[in-house]
């Protein structure tokens, strides 16, 4: 049987097709595969994930009963302190209440803290994400601010099924309504360069000129509120370098982030309990 | 269909892994792309329609999870087995060395495309070029890696199922 030869185009005329075919498609259609898509592998991540906890348990197995003990103690040592938080952090609730009836305030939005654990890490040089256990099938809603006991760690992208992706406050797109810690400016964050090898850094802009940091003494960047997504006052990282902006009206500077935000098993998301 | 099917299968345990790698090197920030790799064996040994479904969904269910317009990973993946399909009757595709050099190649043209595409959006004063070339740099070492190994287990899923490769010879 005699070979076909193809015509040399041909391959381009089906690329060509493809393209035209994929403009031509409704969004409803696109967005349809793009759900499918992604809880097709949805199952794949969970199950690397729930394999990864099976791998940690069975290495602290192997722990001796003296460590287990050590462990065991400085959890008790950490519950004492975090119980006596608690009344701390309750006993200001209700002053807060009292307060808010007596002045006639609008009561401020609180949030209800949700835990999930960490599928998978995708940092890479365009984008910096995590996808974490739990979705639509525990409240999470998109725009919800997302902390670690370092601070922010950024704000739910997408929500699936059972599946949520979380843009870190590395990813080059993410900006953050800011303030240094003990000052009540404004300023603004945005995520910045992700090297290799190295900790990730982000640049704050629009610092008040008065305003000065160095590596050997870093100025606290914390959330300052504004723009109701993230609550006030959570650590974003520390300004390590600051320089007089091109227009000489602000000062522009490095900001260090934690170094743990690439090794987060666990982050805590702050469900915001009012829809608005 | 059922080769496309299959192919789709080992793309599937490729992205798996890939993935999971990149997990594990998060705490390193570096990261693999392995894009070329998804393209090659498809656009070397497979007839045309059958390679082209299977490259074509992988290029969504990398769309799927990634902050990119749905549809950018699946026209690059087309454009890049396009490519490779219109040179590999000029070469000898069977051969190992082909088929990894041909994954490089495609991997480094995807890679290249896909980071003037997103760095469109970036925000002025970041500047992701080294960190995207130690990426690129590590990629292609991984894949230079791995290639051989991958191309092996998609012909032998396709020989388990009592499929081969090619359904018609379009060998000039």
């Amino acid at each position: 049987m005699p070979h076909r030869r193809l015509h040399p185009g041909r391959p381009f005329l089906v690329l060509g097709l493809v393209l035209g075919a994929w403009l031509v498609v409704p969004t409803i259609v696109k967005r349809f595969l793009r759900i499918s898509f992604f809880e097709l592998q949805a199952p794949v991540s969970l199950s690397a994930s729930y394999v990864r906890d099976l791998q940690d348990y069975w290495s602290l197995r192997t722990r001796s009963t003296n460590e287990l003990i050590a462990a065991g103690r400085d959890l008790v040592r950490l519950n004492a302190s975090y119980e006596a938080t608690l009344q701390q952090s309750e006993s200001l609730r209700q002053q807060v209440t009292r307060l808010e009836a007596l002045l006639r305030l609008p009561a401020v939005g609180g949030y209800r803290s949700e835990v999930a654990r960490v599928a998978r890490r995708d940092f890479n040089g365009w984008w910096q994400r995590l996808t974490v256990r739990k979705g639509r099938n525990y409240g999470i809603t998109v725009g919800s601010p997302v902390i670690f006991s370092g601070g922010i760690v950024g704000k739910v992208a997408e929500v699936n099924a059972t599946l949520s992706v979380i843009d870190l406050i590395s990813s080059p797109g993410v900006r953050i309504a800011a303030t240094l810690d003990g000052d009540t400016r404004p300023l603004s964050y945005q995520g910045g360069e992700n090297p290799a090898f190295g900790p990730a850094v982000g640049i704050a802009e629009y610092v008040p000129t008065d305003a000065s940091a160095s590596p050997t003494s870093p100025k606290r960047l914390v959330t300052s509120g504004l723009g109701g997504v993230f609550p006030p006052g959570l650590t974003i990282g520390e300004i390590v370098r600051l320089e007089t902006s091109t227009d000489g009206l602000f000062k522009t500077g490095e900001v260090r982030l934690d170094p743990r935000l690439t090794e987060l098993n666990e982050v805590t998301i702050l469900v915001p309990l009012s829809p608005n | 269909m059922r080769r496309s099917s299959l192919l789709f299968l080992t793309l599937l345990v490729l992205w798996v892994l890939i993935s999971q790698a990149n997990h594990e090197l998060a705490p390193l920030r570096i990261s693999v792309f392995a894009g070329g790799l998804f393209v090659v064996f498809a656009a070397l040994r497979m007839d045309r329609g059958e390679g082209l479904t299977a490259v074509f969904a992988a290029g969504l269910l990398h769309d799927a999870v990634s902050p990119v317009p749905f549809g950018t990973h699946a026209l690059l993946f087309t454009a890049a087995h396009a490519f490779v399909y219109h040179v590999r009757h000029r070469v000898h595709r069977e051969e190992t060395l082909v088929g990894v050099l041909a994954a490089l190649l495609s991997n480094l043209g995807i890679f290249l495309v896909l980071s003037f595409l997103v760095g469109r959006d970036l925000p002025v004063g970041v500047d992701p070029w080294p960190r995207l070339f130690a990426d690129l740099l590590a990629s292609q070492l991984a894949l230079a890696a791995i290639t051989p190994w991958f191309l092996v287990l998609q012909r032998r899923v396709l020989g388990w199922a009592g499929q081969t490769p090619f359904r018609t010879e379009h060998r000039a």
